[in-house]
């Protein structure tokens, strides 16, 4: 009998306690919400499952929790706290991104950038409310709404706040359906909303090669930084656009970015310990997180607004909300707020390029902090 | 330390002020850059037009190359009349022998049974050179006089 009761002393039911059925709840809400609602399926369910590992309570010494050093999944988390899987996944990104939309025209590459300044407002925001400036970066990079950008920089300057920032960034990755629409008709007019773009022309295959080895050269020379996130999404592209190189793109789309993925999002998930997580901090930054995100996609809109004023040829401003880097999602979101509108206004190919302008704009902005910060 | 204080105590407002714009500063570069990059590249692949544009506009050339550019302008001439000239005789005959006015895919047709070499391209040429003249009804008809003239040239 006594072993017996030794025995459940050391079981998942008697070390837990009420935290744990929090955390377990959000884990089955998250995979809920990636199968049942299809939002963001491929990080929500990994990273739901994560937190259902992560919350099984576990006695220390045996080498089972995530934080234990000799543990498997302390292994596989070593990926995320020394920034390795993000560079990864950002060159299956790139392999998987056709620039020609941005290209053909580049002007909306601006829509990007303005959305970067969300990140900035609430780097700011977060200082005030006591945040040092280290944490502060990684809560602000929320805003960037790119989950593997978010991480890196985390992993670079706070190590211990990558699970609320990872499962706060990709939570408003999943829910960019959810909060961009009102915020987009509440900045725009009706008759804003019913313009239509222009077709882009036509971009050469040679255009295609040169830009991954610009972009490549000119964003890292100017934020250095940016290089290990940037200097992998342009080399996936590049093995996209070389043809010659399928193979590897196709290896960097499929298996690469799959793989890391999964291990990225399980070990995220089970990085979230309800003693780790259900902080005050967290809380914190959930909120500024959300404040962020609705910057960055304000940010982008009235920036397009703006543009107008100077353009002949003016743009549908809801093409500023794709500046967040959600890709694809934020730009689906400006297709579908449009078609509201008008059932045969196609903005989707269009908002594809500020998509992936704010995929560069926020790695760029997370070198920019990273050097401020450590530099 | 919280609010405005924090901020200031950080240099935040510098930070995220410098940040920012070094963010639109690379993409506004950026930017630029590819606008201008398809322009680029058409220049590139006209480049021998651009050039000898320029040579003669500046009069780079020196005499040597003055006489082989001439040169080889007369060459490329001379071989293209006599190309001309043998299509337009493999043509006549043809025409002669089909009656006019004629239709032109009937005309590549037979060119091409009879193993005329390129049919599409000689006919292209013998257009260009008015020996085969629309007749305004949908047909066409061999320019005699044109070819006579050909003919007579060395």
């Amino acid at each position: 009998m006594e072993m017996f009761l030794d025995f459940f002393s050391n079981t998942g039911f008697a070390l837990a306690d009420y935290r744990n059925l929090i955390m377990l709840g959000i884990g089955m809400l998250f995979i809920y919400l990636g199968i049942a609602k299809d939002y963001e399926p491929l990080l929500l369910v990994p990273i739901g499952f994560g937190i259902l590992l992560g919350n099984i309570p576990v006695f220390k010494g045996l080498g089972l929790s995530i934080y234990e050093s000799n543990s498997v999944l302390h292994y596989l988390y070593y990926g995320v706290t020394q920034g390795i899987y993000p560079p990864l996944i950002f060159m299956g990104i790139g392999a998987m991104t056709d620039f020609s939309t941005l290209l053909a025209r580049p002007v909306l590459m601006l829509l990007g950038a303005a959305a970067q300044t969300g990140i900035f407002l609430t780097f700011l925001g977060a200082l005030a409310l006591g945040f040092a400036p280290n944490e502060a970066a990684s809560i602000g990079i929320i805003g960037g709404a790119d989950g593997p950008t978010a991480i890196f920089l985390t992993a670079k300057l706070a190590k211990e706040l990558i699970g609320p920032i990872a499962v706060a960034a990709y939570s408003y990755m999943a829910l960019v359906p959810v909060i961009q629409p009102p915020i987009m008709r509440l900045l725009t007019t009706r008759k804003e909303r019913l313009i239509r773009m222009e077709e882009p022309r036509q971009v050469s295959k040679r255009e295609k090669l040169i830009f991954p080895i610009i972009a490549v050269l000119l964003c890292c020379y100017t934020a250095p930084a940016a290089l290990p996130l940037l200097g992998l999404l342009f080399l996936g592209n590049l093995l996209k656009e070389a043809v010659v190189t399928e193979r590897l793109a196709q290896a960097a789309r499929t298996s690469v970015i799959d793989t890391v993925t999964i291990l990225l999002g399980m070990t995220v998930g089970a990085s979230t310990q309800a003693n780790v997580f259900l902080t005050s901090k967290s809380i914190g930054i959930f909120v500024l997180g959300a404040l962020s995100f609705c910057i960055a996609t304000a940010a982008g809109l009235l920036f397009a607004k703006i543009m107008n004023l100077f353009l002949k040829q003016k743009i549908n401003p809801l093409l500023g909300a794709a500046g967040v880097s959600a890709v694809p999602d934020s730009a689906r979101v400006v297709q579908m707020v449009g078609r509201a509108e008008d059932d045969t206004n196609f903005l989707l190919m269009h908002a594809m390029a500020p998509n992936v302008s704010g995929v560069i704009g926020s790695a760029v902005g997370a070198g920019i902090l990273w050097s401020f910060i450590v530099g | 330390m919280t609010g405005i204080e924090a901020i200031l105590h950080h240099n935040g407002f510098g930070m995220a002020a410098v940040g920012v714009t070094i963010v639109f500063t690379a993409l506004v570069t950026l930017s630029l850059i590819i606008s201008q990059l398809h322009k680029l590249l058409l220049v590139w692949e006209e480049r021998e037009t651009y050039i000898n544009k320029a040579r003669r506009m500046f009069s780079l050339l020196g005499p040597k190359e003055v006489r082989r550019a001439k040169n080889g302008e007369k060459q490329a001439k001379a071989k293209y009349i006599a190309s001309i000239k043998e299509s337009s005789r493999q043509f006549n005959i043809l025409i002669q022998a089909m009656g006019e006015p004629f239709s032109l895919p009937e005309l590549i047709r037979i060119a091409e049974s009879l193993g005329i070499e390129s049919p599409y391209a000689a006919v292209a040429h013998l257009i260009e050179g008015d020996l085969i003249i629309p007749d305004q009804k949908g047909f066409y008809l061999w320019n005699h006089e044109a070819y006579n003239s050909l003919s007579k040239r060395s």
